[in-house]
């Protein structure tokens, strides 16, 4: 895998970049409705997994999967033949973007890099939220 | 990379050995005593408890980016780091 500072950085500009635009998108501070705040939080939830399969690009099954998903093109098909039910696996690929078209091996070496990618996003968002409590200016 | 197509049992057992490193907690466990079994459900539920966090701060960061509190200057330091 990546350097992992390298992909953090990525992940981080990505999605930071998508914020932005995001707070374009937003409508000025009068509280919102319920429905409307929901709408918000779904736009950063997509904005999460977008940056993260764009940041990662093809190069891995699970992103393109998701890459796939944005786009909304059709699911790759399903998987019957390879996937080892002894240890659990099947319910492993439901979780993995694009595991149900993994053979065993793919799913494990993707759910590898996808758990890294995951949590690298997370500190990310985590370190967003933590860096902007005293400053007022304006993103 | 070409591979028959009969992937054995072991194969998969080590591979999913590989992933034991990567669950929270692991360090405090001794390798030889956990399952395969065991490490992919560990697995099933760190993805879901991950899936839930990126769900929680997206919404956290959904009333911060309304509010307009994030600041430019400590983004730009994180993007430098």
């Amino acid at each position: 895998m990546k350097n992992p500072n390298t992909l953090k950085k990525k992940l981080a500009s990505r999605f930071l970049k998508a914020m932005k635009k995001l707070k374009y998108k937003m409508s000025p501070s009068p509280p919102a409705s319920i429905a409307e705040k929901k709408r918000r939080h779904r736009a950063v939830r997509a904005a999460a997994y977008a940056s993260m399969a764009s940041a990662v690009g093809p190069r891995r099954a699970w992103s393109r999967a998701l890459l796939r998903k944005m786009k909304g093109r059709k699911r790759a098909r399903r998987n019957p033949g390879n996937m080892n039910t002894r240890f659990g696996l099947n319910h492993l690929c439901d979780i993995v973007p694009g595991g149900e078209a993994m053979d065993s091996c793919s799913l494990l070496n993707e759910t590898a890099h996808y758990i890294k990618c995951l949590v690298a996003q997370v500190q990310i968002m985590r370190e967003i939220l933590h860096s902007s409590s005293s400053s007022s200016t304006i993103l | 990379m070409t591979r028959s197509s009969r992937i054995t049992e072991d194969e998969i057992n080590d591979l999913i050995l590989k992933l034991h490193p990567l669950l929270p907690d692991s360090s405090s466990r001794c390798n030889t005593k956990v399952s395969a079994s065991k490490i992919v459900k560990e697995t099933c539920n760190y993805l879901k408890k991950l899936h839930k966090e990126v769900d929680d701060l997206s919404e956290r960061l959904s009333h911060r980016l309304a509010s307009g509190n994030v600041d430019e200057d400590t983004i730009r330091a994180l993007l430098r780091r």
